[in-house]
């Protein structure tokens, strides 16, 4: 019988303090955990990327217009398959505008694709990483890396208590593969900042962009 | 030839003692081996502290049959919402067929799905009727296969967002960050 002595001693004549745990019953409870476990574990995880429609809201006659002057907005197109452009426009008005040579980075795993366009690496805080980065020919940068130092140059909300993000559209030709839209709507994903959120105030990092995806 | 008694006969024939009683087991090795129970319940335990840190108690939504779904690194976590998969030519609303995107790849133009409208219309006024008093969320997730043409996406999303359903997300594999 499995069990364990818990020490101890007795002695003349008195019943002894030695008494054996018994193991069978506990490695049968971590085996029937292990099993259960085993069979209901998840090994793929499902997530999402957010892209919303931006649909204007119901018509409030109540309601006195007010004159908003507009935002700038960065508008990505993918419709060349040597480069991205990248424009920030007010209105109708281009503010800036930049080209990006496109790279695609396509790693295939059991049929599953993953497009990449560069990786972010500085912190949202790290102005000297930024420089250094933002510094660089626009040619050797990345598709990511010219969308964060772009916002850095030109995003309107950058405050940690700005609950507001800075609004990106991207624009894509029909025939372009909707694999090659996910990672370019990632790397859009990979510019972050810093924002408070909660109660009480936490300083989380949130991404520095929400992005829409243009029908037209 | 003769039959002989079964029994031991390795090295019967050296006339030493302790040969002897080696080779028949005389003065050997008790047979009963213990067991250690401590590292086995130690392995055990790490076992399942492991699976129970891994444990997602809101289980997994699995994509639909045939749709390869693209991987992203910065993802939000999965909601309950109407799923629209579209698995080559065919899309489904929560596993139910929802119309075809063959007009739209053969038109290469965009254009509303209309059996895909009147589902997901008919979902989000069933939900307003359950839920009188709440705000609709209007969030509807795609599983898109990653082949998909963008006109199909893009027709896709534009018909979600006419039926309602504003907040498209876009289902993918969650991948660790690389940075």
């Amino acid at each position: 019988m499995a069990g364990v002595d818990v020490g101890g001693g007795g002695g003349k004549g008195k019943r002894s303090l030695d008494s054996e745990i018994n193991m069978i019953p506990f490695i049968d409870l971590l085996m029937v955990t292990i099993a259960f476990l085993l069979i209901t574990a998840v090994w793929s995880h499902m997530a999402r990327i957010n892209a919303d429609a931006q649909v204007p809201g119901p018509p409030r006659p109540d309601v006195e217009p007010t004159d908003i002057p507009p935002e700038k907005i960065l508008h990505l197109q993918m419709t060349s398959p040597e480069k991205f452009t990248i424009v920030w426009k007010s209105g109708s008005q281009v503010v800036t505008s930049v080209d990006v040579p496109r790279k695609d980075d396509i790693k295939e795993n059991h049929g599953v694709k993953t497009v990449r366009y560069g990786v972010v690496t500085c912190k949202p805080d790290d102005q000297p990483c930024f420089n250094a980065m933002c510094g660089r020919a626009p040619e050797s940068r990345s598709l990511a890396e010219t969308i964060a130092c772009e916002w850095s140059n030109n995003g309107s909300h950058r405050a940690q208590a700005d609950k507001k993000l800075d609004q990106a559209v991207l624009h894509t030709d029909n025939e372009t593969q909707y694999v090659f839209v996910i990672g370019v709507i990632d790397a859009i994903y990979q510019t972050h900042r810093k924002a408070e959120s909660g109660s009480p105030l936490k300083v989380s990092e949130v991404p520095a962009f929400n992005v829409t995806f243009a029908v037209n | 030839m003769p039959v002989h008694e079964p029994g031991r006969r390795l090295m019967h024939f050296v006339p030493l003692d302790f040969v002897h009683k080696k080779v028949t087991g005389h003065g050997g090795r008790a047979t009963n081996a213990g067991l250690s129970l401590t590292s086995m319940i130690d392995f055990l335990i790490v076992v399942v502290v492991f699976l129970l840190m891994t444990f997602s108690a809101s289980g997994e939504t699995p994509p639909a049959k045939g749709v390869r779904i693209p991987s992203a690194e910065n993802t939000l976590d999965m909601i309950d919402a109407p799923m629209v998969a579209i698995n080559g030519q065919q899309i489904l609303v929560d596993g139910a067929a929802a119309g075809n995107t063959r007009a739209i790849e053969d038109n290469k133009r965009l254009q509303r799905i209309d059996e895909l409208f009147n589902i997901l219309k008919g979902k989000r006024e069933v939900w307003k009727q359950l839920h009188p008093n709440k705000d609709f969320p209007g969030v509807v997730v795609l599983q898109i296969d990653q082949d998909v043409p963008a006109v199909v996406v893009k027709s896709t999303f534009q018909t979600a967002a006419f039926a309602g359903y504003p907040n498209v997300s876009f289902m993918v594999n969650g991948i660790p960050k690389s940075h």
